[in-house]
C-alpha cells in the first residue's frame, strides 16, 4: 500500500518536472503582458491569441513602437531545411542503405562507418572550414548550402535505419521477383522500397525532427534570410522591448511541429534515437 | 546414368561489369557526400596547426603544433576541459539516475505507464536552443514561475544562471530536463527485453526486491545503461545549443565549455588556428568515445542479425 | 539430347569448396530430383543456377547455350521456394501475375493466365487475398502458380513441401505430377525427403560433398546405391550392414558367415571370397520365422513396433549385432511384444555388397 502511493507520488513529480515547463510556456503564450508581470502569479485569466495573430502578422507592438519581425521566415525556413534535407537525404541514403545491406563490399562499410562517425564528432570541426569555402562558393546563406550541411545528420540517420529494414527483407522475396523477369532496379523499387517502406517513413520522420531542432549549422553557415526557428527564436528573446506572450508563443509555434510529429512515430524513437542499437 | 557433357574448353564463368558495380554506384551519392565531410575536416586538421587569425591575415603561417602548445600552457583551455567534463559528468550521472528511476517506476505495463512513457517523449523532441529559451523564461526575475516558487520556500532571488555559482546548475538543469526521457526510454526498452524467468524463481524463493535489483535486474541492464551513458558522454561533452541559448558560456567563462570556446575564439577573436586546435582536442575524445559506442552497438546489431 | 546441362560447376565460399566440380544432363521434359542431407550444396545449386550466385567455373547451358552470363531475369529459369518467398504487398494474382508482367502481357491475356493457373491449382477463390491471409497450402500453391505462370526453360522446386502439413503434402505429391506434365516442363526437384524422391523423380542425384554422388532412376538408386552412404540415405527403417567375410565351401559355392550360421551366397559373390565385406540387407528382405527352417539363422527378438503399416522387428544374433526386420503388418508372423527367440532367413540374393574399406559397393 505504501510502496504503491511512494510509487504515485514519485510519478506525479516525474510528469511534474517534464511537463510542466511545456505547459506553462503554452500558458503563457496565451496570456497578455500584464497577466504575465502579474504577482503572485495566477491561472485565472482571460486568454487571448494576440501574441500569436502579431507573430504571425510579423507586426509586433512593443514599449518603444511597431516592431518588424520575420519569424514566419523562420519558421518557413525551418521547413523548407527540413523537408528539403530529409528528401535529399532518402535520395542518397535509400539506396545506398540497399546496397549496404545486399552487397557486402568493402568502401561500403567503410562509407557507413566514416558517415556515423562524424554523426558524433564536434559540428563545429567541420563548420569551421566550410564557412570559408561555402564563402567562396557562394553556398554562404543558401537553403542549398545548409540542406548540403544537414546531410551531416539526417543522411546517417537514414542509412542506418533504413539498411536495417532492408537487412530483414527476405532476400529470396527479391531472387523470386529477379526470377520473375523484372530488372534490378523493379526489384529494388517494387520490391524492397515498398517492403521497407514504414522504416523509411519512421527514418525520416525522425531525420525530419533532428533538422528541425538543429541549430548550429545555420548559426554559422546563414544569416536570418535562412535561419530555422531554432536561431530565430534566440535573436527574437534577445530583441528588447518585445513582449513575454509574444516569445512564449514564438517557443509554441517552433515546438509544436516536432512534437506532434513525436506523438506519431513514438513508436520508432527508441530505435532512430539510438540508431537502432537497442532494437528488440 | 549421368551423361558427361562434351568434353569441351572449360569456360571461366564470367561476372557481368554490372553486377560487381551496382552496389558502388548505388553509394556513390554517399561517398560523395562522405567527402564532402573529410575535406573540410582535413581543412581543419591543417587550420589547427596553423597561426591563422582573420584580423591578422599576412601573419598566416604553418607553425606545425604551435597552437596545441600554447593551449596547454593557457589556464583558460584547462579551465574549457575542466567545466565540460564536470558538465559531462554531473549531466550523465544524473540523468543516468534519474532515467533508471523513471524506468523502473513504469516497467510494468498499465495503461497510465503507456501514456507517460508517450509524454516523456516531448521534452526529447524540443530543440535544446529552444528548450534552454523555455526555462529562461520560466527562471526569469521578475515573472519567472520558478523563482517566484522558490519564494515560496523562502529563496528570494535565486540568481539561476547569472551567476557563477549557479549557471552550471540551471544548464544541467535544462540537460537533464531535455535528455533523461532518452535514457529512460532506451532503458525502458531494456528493461522490458530482460528475460522473466531469473525474476520468477527469485519471487518464487522468496529472495529480498533489493537483491534481486542488484544481483539481477542490475547485471542484465548493465548493457543498456552503458550504451544510453556512453551516448549521452558523446553528446554532453559536445553541448553547446543549450548553453549558448542560455548565457554563451557566461557568466564569466563558468560555461565556456569546448565548442562555446572554439566558436568564440573564431567567431568573436577570429582566431581561427586555435579556435581549430581546441576543436581537434574534443575531436580527439569524441573519437575514442565513439568508437567505443559503435563498437558496442554494432555488437548488439550483430546479436541482432545474426551472422548470416 | 541433354537439354538443360550443368558442365563441371565448382562454387567455393572461402576455403569450403560447396560445389565441386558439378555436372549433370537433364532430357526436355524430365523432372530430376535432387536429393541430399542438409548443408550438402543443394541451396548454393539452386542459387547457381538460378543466378543469383555466380559460379567460379563451370559453365550451364539450356538448349546449348550459355546462361551463365545471364542475369536472373534472363535466365528463363523459375523457382518455387521452399518458404515460398510470396510477396507481401500483393495479392495472390499479382504474386501469380508478376512473371507475366515482366514480359509485358496484355492485361486480359494476365488474367486469363492466372485463372487457369489458380483453377488447375484450385486456389481460384483466394486470388484477391494478400499472402498473409492464405492457409499454408495456398501459399504453396500459389508460389507453385507463379513459377509456372510463364512456362521457365527449366523449373525449379526447393523442397516446396516442406513447409507445409502432412495432408498437404500428401496431396500435392500426387497433384505435382500431373500439374507438371500439363506444362511440359523441365523440372529441377530439391528435397530431403527420399520418399519425395522415389515418388516424383524421372532420375534422383543424389547430392553430398559437392557434387553427385549417384544419378539414377529411384529403383536404381534403392536397389543398386553406390555407396554404403547412399544405401542408408534411402530407407526406412535403414540397410542392415552386417561384416562378412565370404569363404568358399566344399561344393565350390561362396559361403558368408553371419550370426553364427554358414549361409548360401549368390553365385556373384563367387568372385568376392576373402576380401572383407559389408553385406547390406533390407529389412523387407528378412523374413522373421517362429520355428527353425533351412537357411535361417537364430536370432533374439529384442522389440517390435508398428510403423505406418508395417511392423519392424528389432532383432539380435548370438554376437550381438542388431539386425531390423520389416514385414507388412498383416503378415507379421503371430508374434507377441516380449523378447524371445525367433528365427530371420536373410534373402542374400537381393543382398547389396560394399567393400568394407571404400564404402563403395562392388559390382
Amino acid at each position: 500500500m505504501i510502496v504503491k502511493a511512494v510509487r504515485a507520488v514519485l510519478l506525479a513529480l516525474v510528469a511534474l518536472f517534464f511537463l510542466f515547463p511545456i505547459f506553462w510556456v503554452l500558458l503563457m503564450s496565451v496570456m497578455t503582458n500584464q497577466d504575465i508581470l502579474r504577482s503572485p502569479p495566477s491561472l485565472i485569466f482571460e486568454p487571448t491569441l494576440e501574441n500569436y495573430v502579431a507573430l504571425i502578422s510579423g507586426q509586433l507592438d512593443t514599449s518603444v513602437g511597431t516592431l518588424e519581425v520575420a519569424y514566419m521566415r523562420n519558421l518557413m525556413n525551418s521547413l523548407i531545411l527540413g523537408v528539403g534535407s530529409v528528401l535529399l537525404s532518402l535520395l542518397l541514403g535509400v539506396p545506398a542503405a540497399y546496397a549496404f545491406a545486399r552487397f557486402r563490399f568493402r568502401l561500403g562499410e567503410n562509407i557507413a562507418f566514416t558517415l556515423l562517425s562524424f554523426r558524433f564528432a564536434p559540428p563545429l570541426l567541420v563548420l569551421l572550414p566550410l564557412l570559408f569555402y561555402f564563402q567562396q562558393l557562394g553556398l554562404y546563406d543558401t537553403y542549398f548550402g545548409l540542406i548540403w550541411v544537414y546531410q551531416l545528420i539526417t543522411l546517417p540517420l537514414i542509412l542506418w535505419i533504413v539498411r536495417g529494414y532492408f537487412e530483414d527483407i527476405s532476400e529470396d522475396i527479391e531472387h523470386a521477383y529477379r526470377l520473375d523477369g523484372h530488372s534490378w532496379l523493379a526489384t529494388f523499387l517494387r520490391i524492397a522500397i515498398p517492403l521497407a517502406r514504414p522504416g523509411i517513413a519512421a527514418a525520416a520522420l525522425l531525420a525530419f525532427i533532428f533538422a528541425w531542432n538543429n541549430f548550429i549549422f545555420a548559426l554559422i553557415l546563414g544569416s536570418s534570410d535562412v535561419q530555422p526557428v531554432t536561431v530565430g527564436a534566440l535573436a527574437f528573446i534577445t530583441a528588447s522591448g518585445i513582449n513575454y506572450g509574444q516569445i512564449a508563443a514564438a517557443l509554441v509555434l517552433s515546438v509544436v511541429p516536432t512534437l506532434i510529429l513525436a506523438l506519431f512515430a513514438q513508436r520508432y524513437l527508441v530505435e532512430g534515437l539510438s540508431l537502432g542499437a537497442v532494437k528488440g | 546414368m549421368v551423361e558427361l557433357a562434351q568434353d569441351r574448353a572449360l569456360p571461366r564463368a564470367r561476372s557481368s561489369a554490372r553486377d560487381w558495380l551496382l552496389p558502388y554506384l548505388l553509394s556513390l551519392p554517399s561517398l560523395l557526400v562522405t567527402i564532402g565531410i573529410l575535406i573540410p575536416f582535413g581543412t581543419a586538421v591543417y587550420y589547427s596547426m596553423e597561426r591563422y587569425n582573420l584580423a591578422f591575415p599576412a601573419g598566416r603561417q604553418f607553425i606545425w603544433f604551435g597552437n596545441y602548445i600554447s593551449l596547454f600552457g593557457d589556464p583558460g583551455f584547462w579551465n574549457t576541459l575542466q567545466v565540460s567534463l564536470l558538465y559531462t559528468l554531473l549531466c550523465v550521472g544524473i540523468q543516468l539516475l534519474l532515467g533508471l528511476g523513471i524506468a523502473l517506476l513504469l516497467v510494468r505495463r498499465t495503461w497510465f505507464n503507456d501514456v507517460m512513457s508517450v509524454l516523456l517523449i516531448l521534452p526529447l523532441m524540443v530543440a535544446p536552443a529552444i528548450a534552454s529559451l523555455m526555462w529562461k523564461l520560466m527562471t526569469n526575475p521578475s515573472f519567472g514561475i520558478l523563482s517566484y516558487l522558490l519564494t515560496l520556500v523562502g529563496v528570494e532571488r535565486f540568481p539561476w544562471a547569472s551567476s557563477p555559482d549557479t549557471a552550471l546548475f540551471t544548464v544541467v538543469l535544462v540537460d537533464t530536463w531535455v535528455y533523461t526521457p532518452f535514457i529512460t526510454i532506451l532503458l525502458l526498452a531494456g528493461l522490458r527485453a530482460l528475460p522473466k524467468q531469473p525474476f520468477e524463481a527469485a519471487e518464487l524463493d522468496g529472495v529480498p526486491q533489493s537483491f534481486v535489483f542488484f544481483r539481477i535486474t542490475l547485471p542484465m541492464l548493465m548493457p543498456y545503461i552503458l550504451t544510453a551513458g556512453l551516448f549521452r558522454m558523446l553528446e554532453a561533452i559536445q553541448q553547446f545549443d543549450i548553453i549558448y541559448a542560455m548565457t554563451q558560456g557566461g557568466p564569466g567563462d563558468t560555461l565556456m565549455v569546448f565548442q562555446i570556446q572554439a566558436y568564440l575564439s573564431a567567431f568573436t577573436y577570429t582566431n581561427i588556428g586555435r579556435s581549430a586546435a581546441v576543436l581537434m582536442v574534443l575531436w580527439a575524445i569524441t573519437f575514442l568515445l565513439s568508437n567505443l559506442v559503435i563498437k558496442r552497438w554494432l555488437k548488439l546489431r550483430e546479436r541482432r542479425h545474426g551472422n548470416a | 539430347m541433354a537439354y538443360f546441362e550443368i558442365d563441371r560447376l565448382s562454387k567455393s565460399f572461402g576455403k569450403s569448396k560447396v560445389i565441386d566440380n558439378l555436372s549433370l544432363s537433364v532430357r526436355q521434359g524430365e523432372s530430376v530430383v535432387v536429393f541430399g542431407p542438409s548443408g550438402c550444396g543443394k541451396t548454393v545449386l539452386l542459387r547457381l543456377i538460378s543466378g543469383v550466385l555466380r559460379a567460379d567455373a563451370g559453365d550451364i547451358r539450356i538448349d546449348g547455350e550459355s546462361i551463365a552470363h545471364l542475369g536472373p531475369d534472363h535466365r528463363d529459369v523459375a523457382m518455387a521456394f521452399q518458404n515460398f518467398a510470396l510477396y507481401p504487398h500483393m495479392t495472390a494474382f499479382e504474386n501469380i501475375a508478376s512473371p507475366l508482367r515482366a514480359r509485358k502481357l496484355a492485361e486480359a491475356e494476365i488474367s486469363r493466365r492466372v485463372h487457369e493457373l489458380a483453377e488447375l491449382l484450385r486456389i481460384d477463390h483466394v486470388l484477391g487475398h494478400t499472402p498473409r491471409e492464405l492457409s499454408n497450402g495456398q501459399k504453396q500453391r500459389t508460389s507453385l502458380a507463379r513459377s509456372l505462370a510463364a512456362p521457365p526453360a527449366v523449373l525449379l522446386l526447393d523442397d516446396p513441401l516442406r513447409n507445409v502439413d502432412a495432408k498437404i503434402r500428401y496431396e500435392m505429391r500426387l497433384e505435382l505430377p500431373r500439374v507438371l506434365r500439363e506444362y511440359r516442363s523441365t523440372v529441377f526437384y530439391v528435397t530431403q525427403d527420399y520418399k519425395e524422391a522415389m515418388a516424383l523423380g524421372n532420375r534422383v542425384g543424389v547430392l553430398y560433398d559437392g557434387t553427385f554422388q549417384q544419378v539414377d532412376t529411384p529403383a536404381g538408386i534403392y536397389g543398386r546405391p553406390e555407396s554404403i552412404r547412399i544405401a542408408r540415405l534411402f530407407g526406412d527403417p535403414p540397410v542392415n550392414l552386417l561384416p562378412a567375410r565370404p569363404e568358399l565351401s566344399g561344393d565350390g559355392r561362396a559361403k558368408l558367415r553371419i550370426g553364427g550360421s554358414d549361409l548360401v551366397g549368390p553365385p556373384s559373390l563367387e568372385s568376392l571370397v576373402g576380401r572383407d565385406l559389408l553385406v547390406g540387407i533390407r529389412p523387407e528382405d528378412i523374413e522373421v520365422l517362429t520355428e527353425p527352417a533351412e537357411g535361417a539363422i537364430a536370432v533374439e527378438l529384442d522389440a517390435l513396433t508398428p510403423l505406418n503399416v508395417r511392423a519392424v522387428m528389432l532383432l539380435r544374433d548370438g554376437q550381438g549385432t542388431e539386425i531390423l526386420a520389416s514385414c507388412p503388418e498383416d503378415d507379421r508372423p503371430p508374434l507377441s511384444r516380449g523378447r524371445r527367440q525367433v528365427w530371420a532367413r536373410l534373402d542374400l540374393g537381393r543382398a547389396l555388397f560394399f567393400d568394407r574399406a571404400t564404402e563403395m559397393r562392388i559390382h
